[in-house]
């Protein structure tokens, strides 16, 4: 090593007093740093599990800053149905909401439902896509079809809506009572689709007012999203009369105002949404009616909501037992004969299987019986070559694809999943592989997610990673409902909507899980003056200096919502 | 659909960026994100004399300086009358809008500069003294002072040999002193920190700040968790939040709901020797200093 020269200078070559002459940004400290913190944007848990699709931290953290048009736009992204899902769906985002650790889950479909009201009557306007010269036929106008339909119409491709019934909205027309869904906001949500340019033709049954066969030789692609229609038969001794009547029948009636047809004590078989629907709407009816179910109310797949309403409003619910026998006296139904279960071993769903208990057969009083003890589709419209090939449902991929050409299927009939939101959600999906097919290119792998979310990168934040020293321990808000002495006289609708002071406050107790909204922490926070804010950038809220930036992971600490991680330096 | 202004959690802090990145504070260091703070809040009309302590070092080797406002490199004991030289010089040739700060550690200032800094705040110069509180000679490799508390691992006071000593209480000292003005304050609540900066700024006569500044090598912490450690040593009333006015009024800054002291030593491998009881004496003292603190408000409120 060679040794540096010693400068000798007088005392005349020297300043007067040392004074710094530059400052130390010469000094590129991030050498010393092993870590390094990334910005990334996550996907929140909520929009994760949202069978439709929808950026429910979008729309929520948008209603919370009073952007009420924009948090429409950005629900009609995914769903035309926000007035529906706001509604009747079981908001699986709610149970995931990281908020239930600090003050119970944010009532998001409480939000979306304000969003959607605030819009019911004057929708902003949206315009269609460029028509592409496709044309498809969509046969049910169901929540999977039309919402299959919207989108085509977005993306530019022609639809045209199929409905045996004399209305548009399948299963949310005739199978959810109008007390869960007031029927003007089915019609309002459904004409906002008509405006968009989707024909919806009613009346028109696929197999019988027109073929299959016809529809696949005249459209481009044909998407099947029949549902479920069908009752599964009781199974019990003189289950075949007129009094043995399936549940999804008899809703149907009350929904489109027609006679019920039902005795004054019904006996409802089953512990789905449909036991619980029919039983509620009967009462309102004016009804003696009771429940029988043959597991416990753990393993009942009805909406756990619906269950506590239902008891509420006074229903009773026999549980463990069934029918093996229906009683008449001359031809008039007196009673039926039950039997009492005990559970057993667990059967394919995972719940355990009810075993008969031998000899305990006891009589309920009723004059007629409800089955609602699941459904089943109908595909007797399809030719005889592609039913031989299906078994209860079509069997499509979770794009709607099948093994058959031009035929894309969804909703009920491809998933059984039973519930509004999976429909819409696979109905969008199925518009996204249709769209993809027409345009030959291939589907990207997280098409299902809302096009606000597809370019990010992690997924579901974690409760662990949510600072809570950001957030007050607020308590959820739930919004009014009719007392149950009030609504079990009349089809009104149960639970109220948000005030405009609710909204704002539930809204602004999102943590808004993986989404930056430029609290500053980062900046604020970091010793090494290494981040700044970004300035006129859509996808940048701030720049870290890497060259400064020594890695001691502050801003990844104190980032109140999991936006920052830190990678190791390569 | 950015910036949505009900997710803001502090005051907007001023943009200017006074203290330059390229400064060698150790990662994770709390008296770094403190001199940001107060140099935004100060504003380039400020002269800083610095005695020993880290942040003559942090400032970086001559000849860079990593902030760019006039910076004096005193010596140990000279802080306060240095600064308060500087102002008596300013205000001979008229210039009254400057901020003259005094930014010293605690060992310049409970131990070393301890009688300077109580003839200065006795003749009441014009001045903004900050002590940025660390607990220890950091600088020179973690020696007690006497701001270390009671329980702590340091260099000097090793193994079963921990301080026996509590730390002394700066703010009843100044206190005492009948200074207009002298608050605690700590990088974790930034909005509190500038808004004591402000009101230090709008007052004559001498002001103190003592800053709790958690350093990540001498506390034995993770770098990441120095803000943590601020704001629980504030939940825990570690160190309480507040101002004294005159000397007499005591004024609480927040009162966040409590948490147990053992969180507070949790995070810190200085005090991971101290055994169950140890650690529920730390929280007697605490406890027994809050009510202390509580009967300070409760006097200054009768008086008022």
């Amino acid at each position: 090593m060679s040794q540096k020269p010693i400068i000798y200078k007088s005392w005349r070559e020297l300043p007067l007093m040392t004074a710094s002459m530059g400052d130390t940004t010469v000094n590129k400290t991030g050498s010393w740093r092993n870590v390094e913190p990334h910005h990334v944007e996550q996907v929140a848990p909520c929009s994760l599990r949202c069978p439709a699709g929808n950026d429910v931290v979008g729309f929520v953290t948008l209603a919370a800053a009073g952007k009420l048009e924009e948090a429409w736009h950005l629900l009609a992204e995914t769903t035309p149905f926000p007035g529906t899902c706001g509604r009747v769906c079981p908001h699986p985002c709610e149970t995931e909401c990281n908020r239930d650790h600090l003050g119970g889950a944010i009532n998001i479909h409480s939000v979306e439902r304000y969003i959607a009201d605030y819009f019911m009557d004057k929708p902003p306007e949206q315009k269609p896509g460029t028509f592409s010269g496709k044309h498809v036929a969509v046969i049910g106008s169901g929540p999977a079809g039309l919402s299959c339909a919207y989108h085509l119409k977005r993306f530019g491709h022609a639809a045209t809506v199929f409905e045996a019934h004399s209305k548009a909205g399948g299963m949310l027309r005739v199978g959810i009572p109008d007390y869960r869904l007031p029927p003007e906001v089915l019609d309002a949500e459904i004409r906002r689709i008509i405006d968009l340019g989707v024909e919806i033709i009613t009346g028109s049954r696929v197999g019988k007012d027109v073929s299959f066969d016809q529809l696949v030789h005249k459209f481009d692609a044909v998407f099947a999203a029949v549902g479920f229609t069908n009752s599964r038969p009781l199974g019990a001794e003189g289950d075949d009369g007129d009094d043995v009547v399936p549940g999804i029948e008899v809703l149907r009636k009350i929904n489109l105002g027609m006679d019920d047809g039902v005795g004054n004590k019904p006996l409802v078989v089953g512990g789905g949404n449909t036991a619980m629907d029919v039983a509620r709407s009967l009462l309102r009816k004016g009804k003696d009616v009771s429940v029988i179910y043959r597991r416990t109310r753990y393993e009942m797949p009805a909406i756990a909501e619906e269950i506590d309403e239902l008891l509420a409003e006074g229903i009773e619910i026999t549980f463990l037992a069934t029918p093996v026998e229906v009683l008449r006296e001359n031809g008039k139904m007196t009673g039926v004969k039950c039997i009492r279960m005990k559970l057993g071993e667990p059967d394919a769903s995972g719940r355990r299987r009810p075993v008969p208990i031998e000899g305990s057969e006891y009589v309920i009083e009723a004059d007629c019986v409800i089955t609602a003890i699941g459904e089943t589709t109908d595909l007797e419209f399809l030719p005889d070559d592609i039913r031989a090939k299906t078994s209860w449902n079509i069997p499509a991929d979770e794009l709607g694809r099948t093994a058959f050409d031009k035929l894309y299927a969804g909703g009920d009939v491809a998933d059984g999943a039973g519930t509004v939101t999976a429909a819409i959600g696979y109905g969008r999906r199925a518009a996204i592989a249709i769209d993809a097919a027409f345009r030959g290119k291939p589907v990207a792998d997280n098409a299902a997610m809302s096009p606000s979310l597809r370019e990010r990168t992690g997924y579901a934040i974690p409760f662990e990673e949510i600072n809570t020293a950001y957030f007050e321990d607020l308590p959820r808000s739930e919004p009014g409902s009719l007392k149950v002495s009030e609504r079990i006289k009349t089809l009104d609708e149960v639970h109220q909507g948000f005030s405009e002071a609710d909204l704002e406050k539930e809204a602004k107790r999102c943590f808004s899980c993986g989404t930056c909204p430029a609290c500053d922490n980062c900046y604020i926070f970091c010793p090494d003056a290494a981040i700044s804010k970004v300035k006129d950038d859509k996808n940048k809220l701030y720049l870290v200096d890497i060259e400064y930036c020594k890695g001691c992971g502050i801003c990844a600490a104190e980032c109140p919502r999991g936006c920052i991680v830190m990678k190791a330096v390569r | 659909m950015r910036a949505l202004p009900h997710l803001k959690q502090f005051t907007e802090v001023a943009e200017q960026e006074i203290m330059h990145s390229g400064h060698v504070a150790c990662p994770g260091c709390g008296a770094a994100i403190a001199m940001r703070l107060a140099l935004k809040t100060l504003g380039r009309r400020t002269i800083i004399v610095f005695p020993a302590c880290c942040w003559a070092v942090i400032d970086g080797p001559f000849p860079y300086s990593a902030c760019s406002v006039p910076v004096f490199q005193v010596a140990f004991e000279t802080a306060s009358i240095s600064a308060g030289a500087i102002r008596a010089g300013l205000d001979i040739t008229g210039k009254k809008d400057i901020n003259v700060v005094a930014w010293a550690g605690d060992g310049g200032t409970f131990d070393i500069g301890f009688g300077q800094l109580s003839a200065c705040a006795e003749r009441n110069d014009n001045i903004i003294y900050v002590c940025y509180d660390n607990e220890a000679y950091m600088n020179t490799g973690i020696q007690r002072s006497s701001a270390t508390p009671w329980g702590s691992w340091t260099t000097t006071t090793p193994g079963t040999d921990f301080k026996k000593e509590r730390k002394k209480n700066l703010l009843e000292i100044m206190a005492a002193h009948r200074i207009p003005y002298a608050a605690t304050t700590t990088v974790a609540y930034p909005d509190d920190l500038i808004r004591k900066f402000r009101k230090a700024m709008s007052i004559d006569g001498f002001k103190l700040i003592h800053i709790f500044s958690p350093c990540p090598p001498g506390h034995k912490a993770l770098e990441k968790d120095s803000i943590l450690e601020s704001r629980y040593a504030v939940e825990s009333r570690v160190f309480p939040l507040y101002e004294v006015e005159h000397g007499t009024h005591y004024k609480l800054s927040m009162d966040p709901p409590q948490r147990p002291v053992r969180d507070y030593l949790a995070l810190q491998g200085r005090f991971k020797h101290l055994t169950d009881e140890q650690r529920d004496f730390i929280q007697k003292s605490t406890d027994e200093e809050w009510a202390r603190l509580m009967h300070f408000m409760k006097v200054s409120e009768a008086v008022e």
